[in-house]
């Protein structure tokens, strides 16, 4: 077994949850790719272990159980489809190919936006809970219209960054893909930008997962599918 | 890797995380039953209220059962791998806390229950315990400022503030203590 305190000491220093948000985030980037790290880090959670059997014991509130069953069925084990191939003709493959090359761009303005968002939840409804994951949907000019908030208790929601135009008699339709195969699904449906509370029960939900807004007629898509003009679009990244 | 007395059932929680893994909801109920009261009690000694507390624990078992496949025994044990999640997570929304200033006020402000004071977790820490040894043999202020961090989930910069030293000096102890550990604890 290598260790040295090139690794050990960061390691524990980790554990110890001494590394703060910049440096945490760069540690466990590396111990990704690093196995000696990762078991270095194996290594100092075994060893302060004890300390955690020394904490009192607390009886759950009532209700904790059944608060932690309700978030269950929107986090079921899922695994992102594998790499998409092929079907370069559908209209879903072009965007899917397109989003890739929107990640470098995205970055910039996706940072500022989960800030401004985190700040919002905060004024609009207080919420205690941070979100789990974001999605910073752009506009074809990179500005950001919408965050799209996921929560560890299987709520999802949407939260308009800017006013968005939709024509007389039109609406706004979100969609999400998660795979191509099973193509865009509808997941809320808004007259004018506005806060709203995503639909997906019953949805597979997990990072780079493609959230988008499409303007449609006002009773939502007709044929099911996205027809109308693609107004942002976004893919979900986990929160630091 | 030692296991300790309070944490004997183990081998049930790596069974019950394999069936986690296949999707069974009563595996995860096992654990809950096991170790829901003691993960509170880590939980609410970093973030002082108790709703705070089960709100780490209730996104913790969560991601339990999401990442049940991903729990590798080579790496170390069930409990361990349940216990990293909890400590992550508690973190996060310490830090967030810290950020957002709710209404309540940040959780920084509140004091620490005498309980978790270092030389009373230390009274807690099993005889049997090989840590119990190699933190003993530590010089107290560098022992306490381990076990704040750990323990309290304090930063550098709060234990510098805490214990009125230059927050260089805490780094640089802490890390001279990390070593002496892991010598005495190989």
């Amino acid at each position: 077994m290598t260790q040295g305190p090139d690794r050990d000491i960061p390691a524990g220093e980790y554990v110890l949850g001494l590394l703060d948000g910049g440096e945490k985030d760069a540690f466990e980037r590396r111990m990704a790719g690093d196995a000696e790290l990762d078991a270095a880090v194996a290594r100092w959670q075994a060893r302060l272990a004890p300390l955690d059997a020394t904490a009192p014991s607390v009886e759950p509130s009532k209700g904790l159980w059944q608060r932690i069953e309700g978030g269950l069925d929107g986090a079921t084990a899922r695994r992102q489809p594998a790499a998409a191939k092929a079907a370069p003709d559908s209209r879903f493959a072009r965007w899917w190919n397109d989003l890739r090359l929107w990640r470098g761009a995205a970055l910039a303005g996706a940072a500022a936006a989960v800030l401004l968002a985190i700040g919002l939840v905060a004024a609009l409804e207080r919420a205690r809970r941070q979100p789990v994951m974001v999605a910073v949907l752009l506009t074809d000019t990179n500005s950001a219209a919408a965050v799209v908030n996921t929560f560890a208790d299987g709520r999802v929601e949407l939260l308009p960054l800017q006013d968005i135009p939709v024509p007389q008699g039109r609406a706004l339709e979100i969609w999400t893909l998660w795979d191509r195969a099973a193509g865009p699904r509808s997941v809320g449906l808004i007259d004018r930008a506005r806060a709203v509370s995503l639909r997906l029960e019953n949805l597979p939900l997990g990072t780079d997962q493609l959230f988008e807004i499409t303007v449609e007629p006002a009773a939502g898509s007709p044929t099911g599918r996205p027809t109308g003009p693609i107004v942002a679009k976004g893919l979900t990244a986990r929160r630091l | 890797m030692a296991v300790h007395a309070a944490h004997s059932h183990g081998a049930d929680i790596e069974q019950a995380l394999a069936a986690c893994a296949g999707g069974d909801k009563n595996a995860l109920r096992r654990i809950y039953d096991q170790e829901c009261p003691r993960m509170i009690g880590v939980a609410q000694r970093m973030l002082k209220r108790r709703a705070l507390a089960e709100e780490a624990v209730q996104d913790s078992f969560i991601l339990i059962w999401r990442h049940a496949a991903r729990f590798d025994p080579q790496r170390g044990s069930g409990l361990t791998w349940i216990y990293a999640i909890l400590r992550n997570r508690s973190l996060s929304i310490l830090r967030d806390e810290r950020r957002m200033e709710t209404d309540d006020g940040p959780v920084a402000t509140e004091a620490a229950s005498e309980e978790d004071d270092p030389e009373t977790v230390m009274a807690k820490l099993s005889d049997a315990e090989a840590l119990r040894g190699c933190l003993d043999a530590l010089p107290a202020p560098r022992r306490g400022m381990v076990l704040l961090a750990f323990v309290q989930g304090l930063s550098h910069g709060e234990i510098a503030g805490k214990l009125g030293m230059p927050l260089g000096t805490v780094k640089s102890w802490i890390r001279r203590s990390l070593i002496a550990l892991k010598e005495c604890l190989g």
